[in-house]
């Protein structure tokens, strides 16, 4: 009977998504209560499952395509945290969506999503998980399409990119399945040893690293933080994408492929992760908006989880893991500060803000929780994951180690100059009679930043107890929790955030504000000009692809209109000069008729006699 | 017992023209009767029935009759179309004293069509094709009106040369064969294939029904005659008189005298693909309604040309099919050109418009007629179309297929400018009280469309029958 209980967790926020679609938006309460208690039940169900193993297998259209669901030590960890983040970002949403349109919507979404990510996390098999994985990528493009004006056009570029990359991993599936003779995930066990496998795993690995949000998939993330409602960025790219994201990836390079340190994709896998987070962070430096800055980071620190797990040794993939999930917490923990700002501000541009803490103490109190966090601040949680990620890191390359510290260097700096412009420095008159915002949207904040908090200093509870257990027989005996076993290793990350706060501290002092503190990077000599392209877009793929698509519309447009010409133009010249010309030949003349007929008869003649 | 059917309606007009009381009124009704007779005895399944004793005339003379499935097809659409024209004299001729006449001419050429369609040797043939082809001409000419007059003129004129055409082809077959009788003659051709006389013979035998039949490029008479005619008379003439003339006497005389030979086939293969595109182009700019009809018929009779010219029992099947639906879809348009000009008094598409609110029967009937023509499925017009075009394919003739479907596409197109400029786009506000035709045009169309439609979505089950017996026609 328990085994049904796996169900459920798909069931119950399924159907409540579904009803609330009928709802008329009238009932508002109604509404509201229906989210908020069936993401509580969710929670409950989460934490009732916890650390169980369970299966259930229902035979559905063949052999080969059962629906079979797995708990385990990873999923019901991964179903605690969608939970988690559901029923907090849910209550935050409650107050935050008030007065906005297509509440029915985007409720709606936000149920459906728990419920397709439950699924995926559940999923057995290749074909069921990628069942509900594309059922998420139309949440995605409905949770972006209900924000403001420009939505519709940034969730058609999610909607695009994402599914491009669901091809590729639709690719990997069927190769996958073909390669292993079975869509059953837990008897996958492929070596990397040959062409085939590596692209079957690159394919999947597409998949998984795009729902992540790693370069260069990333592009409508930025987008969708101006456009789409607040919850959803909280929600989905900060919390849900990366669970999915990084929950694949990890499966496909633990259990379904061998991958071990002499593969040539952890050698991909890192590079991709490298260029993430330095790419990505340098490109938040320069954002002059709060939710757009925190979007880039939402990338960048995908890099350091992708990194972590393409080195493929203990201490990197756990870190990578640790990271996923402190990534989650202190990033939505973020987005809802802004949010909170947002609410009760009206803008989340920053050269509006400013002087906000005494105005706001606790969402500043708990932006400066999670923005230390993010920052890898003894002894937060993200200080942990970081060097353990930067252990396993060392272990394979020193430029990978150089580029993921040099990243949190950057990434320190931004934060450090997005505190200091929102919180800090002088309150414009217009926000002299801002308030804090209310309890409901609080709490989520203060639970998140605690959660942060406690994982920093209690980091053997999440790793011995979350994530050591996932690895298993793998960890070799090796136990990551307490103060990290590298003193260089901590040194160079304090001594990199004391150069974060000089930088800081220099560029206030030659520009004069916050906002301005990192302007000397944007405008040095070589990085003005390429910044000067990114803010152009020149950089974004989805442009080149839009280029290219229009390139290829454009010649079948000329082939079109050639046709077109051919058919409406030629043709009917060609059949309209024939006709009257036909027409002018019968003159109504007999002799004329006669004549044809003689014609005709002579050349019948003619062909009998010869042949 | 089938010679009834030929002289039936021959003692019917000598008992109508009898000087009784009253009489007369019963012409209508009575030839009514006949036609729906005739459609009837076509089910007749008693093998007696069908056979005539073949020396009941004389020894070289034979007269012999006889019928198999494709003649019973073709006293169907005799039957069928006679019906039809004889609804349309009711509104289209006001005198009745002309419309008693035209009556009496339209069964005389049904007998004469019956025998044509039943003759089994050359000479009888010959007589039936001039009954039927004299009592056209007095249909065509029968108004006395200058175009009516000049189209037959030109049938006459046309319709001579192929007579002479094919009174030489009959004294050689008989000069080789020593008689008229099919059965004869095709052995004797049989062995004397190369003989330079009998290409002569089989010559001008092929070019007179091509002159019959109304084949590009001996086709010259035929848009003056059918658009000068009586509405009845276009009827008649289109639905059956052409095609039993030309291209049921063609197929009889290739099956059953001639043979097909590599040659005839190409020659048939040629001119029946040069009708059906030529005149489906000629068709796209006319502005005569009935003209319009009339090159549309060249071409429809291009197709079954075709079909014949593939040489195969499918394609002599799908050529027989299309005879029968080209009977129905015709005489329903040329039903609907006679609506139209009975109500508005013009032909000219161009002055026309939206008469669809106002002719809705008319309009809906006319569509049916126009896509069974233009092959769109479910109608009965495609399925026939399919079978030629399948048989050319099957024949190894694909060029001519390929030609075929694209005869098709400007059958469509034609029919869409017709349909457009008649019965949709803007209305004339010459024609605002245009009302609806009477019954007697409306009730044969809704018929016809009927048909149309039945015989469309039970083709597989008639086609089933078709194919089948129409392996007995090559054995005979």
């Amino acid at each position: 009977m328990i085994a049904k209980a796996l169900l459920l967790t798909i069931i119950i926020p399924l159907f409540s998504g579904v009803i609330m679609f009928f709802l008329p938006e009238k009932l508002r309460r109604i509404k509201e209560s229906l989210l908020v208690f069936s993401s509580l039940a969710s929670l409950l169900l989460a934490i009732f499952l916890f650390q169980q193993k369970l299966t259930f297998t229902l035979p559905w259209i063949s052999p080969g395509l059962e629906l079979s669901f797995r708990l385990y030590q990873f999923s019901s960890f991964m179903l605690l945290a969608t939970a988690f983040f559901g029923f907090f970002i849910a209550l935050y949403s409650v107050v935050f969506m008030r007065g906005r349109n297509f509440l029915s919507q985007f409720y709606g979404y936000f149920l459906l999503a728990i419920a397709f990510s439950n699924g995926v996390f559940l999923s057995d098999n290749l074909l069921v998980l990628f069942f509900f994985w594309e059922a998420f990528l139309l949440l995605l493009f409905g949770m972006i399409a209900v924000g403001n004006k420009e939505a519709f056009k940034t969730a058609t570029k999610a909607f695009i990119i994402v599914g491009i990359t669901d091809l590729c991993m639709m690719l990997g599936i069927a190769l996958t399945g073909h390669l292993s003779g079975t869509m059953a995930i837990s008897r996958m066990n492929l070596p990397l040893n040959n062409g085939v496998t590596n692209l079957a795993f690159i394919l999947l690995m597409i998949g998984a690293i795009s729902k992540g949000g790693a370069m260069p998939f990333h592009s409508w993330i930025p987008d969708a933080a101006t456009d789409a409602p607040l919850p959803f960025m909280s929600f989905v790219p900060a919390a849900l994408e990366k669970l999915l994201g990084i929950y694949f990836l990890t499966r496909i390079s633990l259990d379904m492929f061998q991958m071990t340190t002499k593969s040539g994709v952890s050698i991909l896998l890192m590079t991709v992760g490298a260029i993430t987070i330095i790419l990505a962070v340098l490109m938040a430096l320069i954002q002059k908006d709060y939710k757009r800055l925190l979007s880039y980071h939402a990338v960048s620190q995908v890099g350091y989880m992708i990194l972590g797990i393409g080195t493929a040794v203990p201490a990197g993939i756990v870190g990578g893991l640790f990271h996923m999930i402190n990534n989650a917490l202190y990033k939505s923990g973020l987005f809802l500060s802004a949010g909170s700002v947002e609410k009760q501000v009206g803008t989340t541009n920053l050269e509006k803000l400013g002087g906000l803490a005494k105005k706001m103490p606790v969402t500043f109190t708990c932006f400066l929780i999670t923005a230390v966090a993010i920052s890898g601040v003894w002894p937060f949680n993200g200080f942990f994951s970081k060097e353990l990620v930067y252990e396993g890191a060392i272990e394979r390359g020193w430029i990978f180690y150089f580029i993921a510290v040099l990243g949190s260097f950057f990434t320190a700096a931004s934060f450090l100059k997005l505190g200091h412009a929102a919180f800090l420095g002088k309150l414009s008159p217009e926000n002299a009679k801002t308030k804090e915002a209310c309890f409901s949207m609080l709490i989520p904040m203060i639970v998140i930043a605690l959660v942060c908090l406690i994982f920093g200093v209690f980091n053997q509870l999440p790793l011995n107890h979350l994530i050591q257990p996932i690895l298993g027989i793998r960890l070799a005996g090796h136990n990551f929790s307490g103060f990290p076993a590298s003193i260089w290793m901590v040194v160079v990350t304090f001594a990199v955030l004391f150069l974060a706060v000089a930088n800081h501290l220099f560029g206030v002092k030659i520009k004069g504000s916050g906002l301005h503190a990192l302007d000397h990077i944007r405008y040095a000599p070589f990085m003005a000009k390429i910044y000067d392209l990114a803010e152009k877009r020149f950089f974004d793929p989805y442009n080149w692809g839009l280029g290219i698509v229009n390139i290829i519309s454009r010649i079948s447009l000329g082939i079109d209109k050639a046709v077109n010409w051919l058919s409406d133009g030629l043709s009917v010249w060609l059949a309209n000069g024939l006709s009257l010309g036909i027409r002018r030949l019968h003159t109504g003349n007999y002799s004329i008729y006669l004549a044809w007929s003689l014609v005709g008869m002579l050349v019948i003649f003619g062909v009998l006699v010869i042949l | 017992m089938s010679a009834l059917l030929i002289l039936v309606p021959f003692f019917s007009v000598l008992i109508l023209n009898l000087p009784l009381k009253g009489i007369r009124k019963l012409a209508f009704g009575g030839a009514i009767c006949l036609s729906l007779l005739q459609m009837a005895a076509v089910f007749i399944p008693d093998a007696a029935f069908w056979k005539i004793n073949p020396h009941a005339f004389g020894s070289i003379f034979s007269f012999e009759l006889s019928a198999d499935s494709l003649s019973k097809v073709i006293l169907f659409c005799i039957g069928l179309v006679s019906f039809s024209a004889l609804f349309a004299t009711r509104q289209t001729l006001k005198d009745s004293a002309g419309r008693f006449n035209f009556i009496n001419i339209i069964l005389i050429a049904v007998a004469g069509m019956n025998g044509v369609a039943l003759a089994q040797d050359i000479f009888s043939l010959y007589i039936y094709l001039e009954i039927t082809a004299i009592s056209s001409f007095i249909l065509i000419a029968f108004n006395r009106d200058i175009l009516g007059l000049e189209g037959a003129f030109k049938y006459i004129l046309l319709s001579g040369v192929a007579t002479v055409l094919m009174l030489a082809g009959i004294a050689l077959f008989m000069l080789i064969a020593g008689s008229t009788s099919f059965a004869v003659i095709h052995a004797v051709l049989l062995n004397h294939n190369k003989d330079f006389l009998i290409s002569l013979g089989i010559g001008l035998f092929i070019v007179a029904l091509f002159i019959k039949s109304g084949l590009m490029p001996f086709h010259g008479w035929l848009p003056d005659a059918y658009t000068a005619a009586p509405a009845a008379a276009s009827v008649l003439l289109a639905g059956v008189v052409t095609k039993i003339a030309g291209v049921y006497v063609l197929i009889r005389i290739l099956v059953s005298v001639i043979s097909f030979s590599p040659a005839i086939k190409s020659i048939l293969l040629l001119v029946g693909a040069l009708s059906a595109i030529l005149a489906a182009i000629a068709a796209l700019t006319q502005s005569d309604f009935k003209r319009m009809l009339s090159y549309s018929s060249i071409s429809q009779v291009g197709y079954i040309i075709l079909g014949v010219g593939s040489g195969s029992v499918l394609g002599i099947a799908g050529a027989a099919l299309h005879i029968f639906n080209h009977a129905a879809f015709k005489s329903l348009l040329f039903l609907n050109s006679a609506a139209v000009e009975c109500q508005l008094g013009s032909r000219d598409i161009e002055e026309m418009g939206g008469l669809a609110k106002q002719m809705p029967v008319t309009s809906l009937t006319s569509i049916i007629g126009s896509l069974s023509c233009a092959g769109i499925p479910p109608l009965a017009g495609f399925w026939s179309k399919l079978v030629i075009v399948i048989a050319l394919w099957m024949a190894g003739f694909r060029a001519y297929a390929v030609i075929a479907v694209l005869g098709s596409i400007l059958t469509l197109t034609y029919f869409l400018i017709l349909q457009r400029k008649v019965f949709f786009g803007k209305p004339n506000a010459e024609f605002k009280d245009i009302k609806e035709a009477g019954f007697s045009l409306t009730f044969p169309a809704l018929i016809l469309a009927a048909l149309i439609i039945g015989a469309g979505i039970f083709t597989p089950f008639i086609l089933n029958r078709f194919i089948l017996s129409f392996n007995s026609i090559f054995g005979g």
